[in-house]
């Protein structure tokens, strides 16, 4: 418990900024999509294991509240490929990137690229929603 | 020289650990964003069912892809919750503990959809 009160108020003491909010969100998107991933091994793994439970599992994932937590995973596994891609490519190749100063610029185009990649899928996936699931 | 060969082990683990979440996830940007604008975008989950899984394991090639993903996302995925944990996790004991843990639910659910991967899909 108290390990968790400091996480927190490790949040909100340390005033990073732009670098800070790309640091907590790399991590949000990162254990989002993990707690996804294990999921989705273990639905798909019924297509070997027990086959005819796989059709009740897609089922679930077809309602409404998992296909806009879908929309939601979509834009956690955009971010945290563009931004982790910026980690990598400073880290790497070029750690002058990090220089406070321009880290910020990049950690602020990090979000917009990411946000401009996801809201055509994220239309999509709504169309396909209202389509399917509220019979436009 | 007793006392700091663990510790220089544990140093050289860590750096092959922070070198494989920087190359695996520039490897998971095409992996990953392929498989998610396929499946979630322009497929689907409304069009998926058995049969669908059926008829993309038919082709060697994306069971490939699969494993692919499987084994890269994964193993980056359950090493970030590591890293992750190490900023809150003190006690080296306890930290010892947790890393053998999250190792073996990553080998065992690794296991499972290998497995799930290789036999294919079995139909009911």
């Amino acid at each position: 418990m108290s390990d968790i009160k400091t996480a927190f108020s490790g949040l909100v003491s340390y005033r990073g900024r732009v670098g800070h909010f790309s640091f907590i969100l790399h991590r949000l998107t990162g254990l989002g999509t993990l707690l996804f991933l294990i999921i989705h091994i273990l639905d798909t793994s019924t297509v070997y294991f027990f086959p005819s439970l796989y059709n009740h599992a897609i089922a679930i994932y077809r309602s409404t509240p998992m296909m806009i937590g879908e929309i939601i995973l979509i834009f956690c596994v955009i971010y945290h490929g563009v931004n982790g891609a910026r980690i990598a490519l400073f880290d790497l190749f070029s750690p002058r990137g990090w220089q406070a100063g321009v880290q910020e610029r990049s950690a602020r185009l990090t979000f917009g690229i990411a946000v401009v990649l996801w809201l055509p899928a994220a239309a999509w996936m709504m169309r396909s929603l209202l389509i399917n699931n509220f019979g436009w | 020289m007793n006392q700091s060969k663990p510790i220089q082990d544990q140093t050289r683990l860590e750096a092959i650990s922070w070198k494989w979440m920087r190359y695996s996830g520039l490897l998971l940007i095409p992996l990953a964003w392929g498989h998610v604008l396929i499946q979630d975008v322009l497929v689907g989950v409304h069009q998926i069912d058995l049969d669908y899984v059926a008829m993309r394991w038919a082709t060697l090639g994306w069971r490939l892809y699969d494993f692919l993903l499987l084994a890269f996302a994964f193993a980056h995925g359950m090493n970030g919750l590591r890293q992750v944990l190490q900023d809150y996790i003190r006690p080296p004991a306890r930290m010892r503990r947790l890393t053998a843990i999250l190792f073996g639910v990553w080998l065992l659910i690794s296991l499972i959809g290998a497995a799930a991967i290789l036999g294919g899909v079995r139909q009911p």
